[in-house]
């Protein structure tokens, strides 16, 4: 990561070194095509962005004050966004978006713990290596298919249960557990990516550091808390930020195969909110204001988490 | 440096033209033209239909020999927004195949009413009124759909019951029920809420022998009396047959298609609500079960005053665009792919019950001849009447009832204020 940032900074560097050449090297003829030069490189990418991404967010957002229907086309000004915060399924969705962000440091610590373990070299740590990356390659549908099996009423994970005397939990059709139980197969399915994060931050760790700690008879407890989390603070901070993005994005297919939204409308999140709304009931304006309240979610959490970045960024 | 500045402006240039296209629609590639009659469904391109499509031309082709027909098979799951894009462009399909109920009434402006060309099968035929908007026909079934309830013979021969001689009454059911749980370990119903589909079918079934036959026809008209003891009662049923433990475990995690039908098959419950045609319907049944063992029955009567009914509507059926040239020969091969013959080879090969009450339906086992009989005396089921965004409520109500968070009034309640808003 240090390495990482070093290398950047040498990039701007000659960079901003370029601008800084004699102007009288310029020749007139020159001059025009080099000024106009940067904005056809950038053109490229700025039109992307502005056509592709801008310009349907604006169309999205001036969609989302029109109504739906009858009224199809017919500016209604703020009915769709009282509609949606009148919807208790949508007061569900954005709940379970505040249970998302509480899970989030479970969801890092889980990673973290099982790279440091296999830092530490447990025994067999080669082959926990790449049995945890497993699940990163699987596609969600398949994912969820396979627990929706595991976590039936009648499944294995409930007969396991009967077996220890533990009564069987309804874990897909229990409004208060679903949500949890589908978090938990998200985790599993994605920590795999994480861990590789985790372990290529362990790589810039000077060993020296857990050498000096090991001499100082410093216990593994001691040792994680002294030692690994200050080293890897931005490590930890990098995989906080694509653990949310990737749990408020991509949970679609997951809580489509597991639960479709249910059980009493408990696991829905606002993106299937969304496709409902959109491709069950026709009401593509509505869809839209939910997707510009998402979209506004995801703004603040991005910019906090931005700026909890840039702080940790000063300490260095 | 120009060269380079040239390059980078196509480049934009070809970007920002192809971000217009790619869209899913093409409708002008395969509208009509000429006296090419185009068909649009999303089965042509199954194998079990193959037959059904060969004799429906050749009825076609003998009334008139020189018009070609040309069956396109798109996607079902884009079937009606490519559909949507073709009405925009009033050019498209000459004769479509539409789901009844809802995805035709929306679309009726762009059809043909057809009760002029179509007089001569209203009596063959069945389930007309999935497909009627306003007093006007606007399609021709193919099959029927409906939810009758199933029941496994083998289950009540082990149990010491006669299998022949299901019980008529709730309590006598339910009383069987018991028996059959004692002796074979088997539960009553096998049901699948997951996706809140249990309650539409157990509504549609159970239905008709908890309401009175005004109330039925009422609900059916849109005059539906939420508050009405006997609708109250439904709901009540539902979750009563639930807590009492008549219900597979884990119902509201279980899914309809096709855990709950797995169920049934594999002989661990005794009854389902099931389908008629394509999925989880006695062709399936008999796979398992064996078609001798698969039976229908009555909905068990719970209130006197009801008269049990099969729940059934149009499934699919063919409708005419008003865009096409000639409505006569587009209605005549309408006529064809309804035709007698065309629709034993359907009912034969792909497992549906055929919109044509005149098929001898003999071979096909006990279960497929109690359900042709009962559907001349059948009615629109109750849940195809509601409104999807009802629906979807109901669905999530239903699970609420049978976890217990929320009581039958408050949930007939909502379910009022919701009919009434939509």
């Amino acid at each position: 990561m240090v390495a990482e940032r070093n290398e950047v900074e040498a990039v701007a560097g000659t960079t901003a070194r370029r601008p800084g050449r004699p102007a009288t090297r310029r020749n007139r003829r020159g001059s025009r095509a080099e000024r106009l030069a940067p904005f056809v490189l950038l053109a490229p990418a700025v039109l992307i962005i502005v056509v592709l991404r801008l310009w349907p967010l604006l169309l999205g957002v001036n969609f989302s004050f029109t109504g739906d229907g009858d009224r199809n086309g017919v500016p209604v000004g703020f009915d769709n966004y009282l509609t949606l915060f009148g919807d208790p399924l949508f007061r569900t969705a954005l709940r379970n978006v505040g249970l998302l962000v509480l899970l989030l440091p479970v969801a890092v610590a889980i990673p973290g713990l099982l790279a440091t373990f296999i830092y530490l070299r447990v025994p067999g740590h080669r082959v926990y290596r790449g049995v945890y990356f497993f699940p990163a390659v699987l596609s969600p549908v398949i994912v969820g298919a396979i627990f929706t099996l595991l976590l039936a009423y009648d499944g294995p994970l409930n007969t396991l249960l009967g077996g220890v005397g533990l009564g069987p939990v309804d874990w897909l059709g229990d409004p208060d557990v679903a949500i949890f139980a589908v978090v938990g197969v998200h985790v599993w399915a994605t920590f795999g990516m994480a861990l590789v994060v985790f372990l290529a931050g362990f790589a810039a760790l000077d060993p020296s550091l857990l050498d000096a700690a090991k001499v100082d008879g410093a216990s593994l407890p001691q040792t994680i808390r002294h030692v690994i989390v200050p080293a890897l603070t931005r490590t930890i901070q990098f995989v906080f930020v694509t653990t949310m993005i990737g749990m408020l994005t991509s949970m679609f297919g997951l809580l489509f195969v597991m639960t479709g939204g249910g059980p009493e409308g408990s696991t829905y999140l606002p993106e299937y909110y969304i496709w409902v709304q959109q491709g069950q009931f026709n009401q593509p304006a509505l869809a839209s204001a939910a997707a510009t309240a998402l979209f506004l979610i995801m703004l603040v959490v991005g910019l906090a988490q931005i700026a909890v970045l840039r702080r940790a960024g000063r300490e260095d | 440096m120009k060269q380079r500045a040239l390059w980078s402006a196509a480049v934009v240039l070809g970007l920002a033209l192809a971000s217009g296209c790619g869209s899913a629609t093409a409708p002008g590639t395969s509208g009509s033209s000429g006296d090419k009659l185009v068909v649009w469904d999303w089965k042509s391109g199954d194998a079990n239909v193959a037959a059904y499509l060969d004799k429906a031309k050749a009825d076609f082709a003998k009334s008139h020999p020189d018009r070609e027909v040309e069956f396109v098979a798109q996607p079902f799951d884009q079937y009606y927004t490519l559909l949507g894009a073709a009405i925009q462009a009033n050019k498209g399909p000459d004769v479509m195949l539409f789901n009844g109920g809802g995805q035709l009434r929306d679309r009726v402006d762009a059809l043909l009413p057809l009760d002029d060309h179509l007089a001569q099968d209203k009596q063959r035929l069945a389930g007309w009124d999935a497909f009627t908007k306003d007093g006007k026909t606007y399609a021709a079934p193919v099959t029927l759909q409906g939810h009758p309830l199933y029941y496994n013979k083998a289950l009540y021969a082990q149990a010491g019951l006669n299998a022949e001689a299901p019980a008529k009454t709730w309590d006598d059911f339910v009383e069987n029920c018991g028996v059959i749980t004692e002796k074979t370990g088997a539960k009553c119903f096998g049901v699948g809420n997951k996706e809140g589909i249990g309650i539409q079918f157990f509504l549609s079934s159970i239905g008709s022998a908890v309401l009175t036959p005004q109330e039925y026809d009422d609900w059916i008209a849109g005059k539906r009396n939420w508050a009405s003891p006997d609708v109250k009662r439904i709901f009540e049923l539902w979750k009563q047959v639930n807590d009492s433990g008549l219900n597979n475990d884990g119902a509201n995690s279980t899914a309809m298609f096709n855990d709950a039908f797995a169920v049934f098959q594999s002989g661990k419950a005794a009854h389902i609500i099931g389908l008629m045609s394509d999925i989880g319907h006695w062709k399936d049944f008999a796979e398992f079960l064996d078609a001798d063992k698969v039976g229908v029955m009555g909905a068990p009567v719970v209130n006197p005053a009801a008269t049990p009914s099969l729940p059934y509507d149009g499934g699919i059926g063919y409708a005419v665009a008003k865009w096409t040239k000639d409505p006569k020969v587009a209605a005549d091969l309408v006529r064809s792919l309804t035709s007698s013959e065309a629709l034993k080879a359907f009912y034969a090969d792909a497992g549906a019950i055929a919109s044509d009450t005149t098929i001898d339906v003999s071979e096909a086992g006990p279960a497929v001849a109690t359900i042709t009989a009962g559907i001349k005396t059948g009615k629109p089921a109750l849940h195809v009447a509601l409104s999807s965004k009802t629906i979807d409520l109901m669905g999530r109500l239903s699970q609420q009832l049978i976890s217990g968070s929320v009581t039958v009034d408050e949930a007939v309640a909502q379910l009022a204020d919701s009919d009434k808003a939509s």
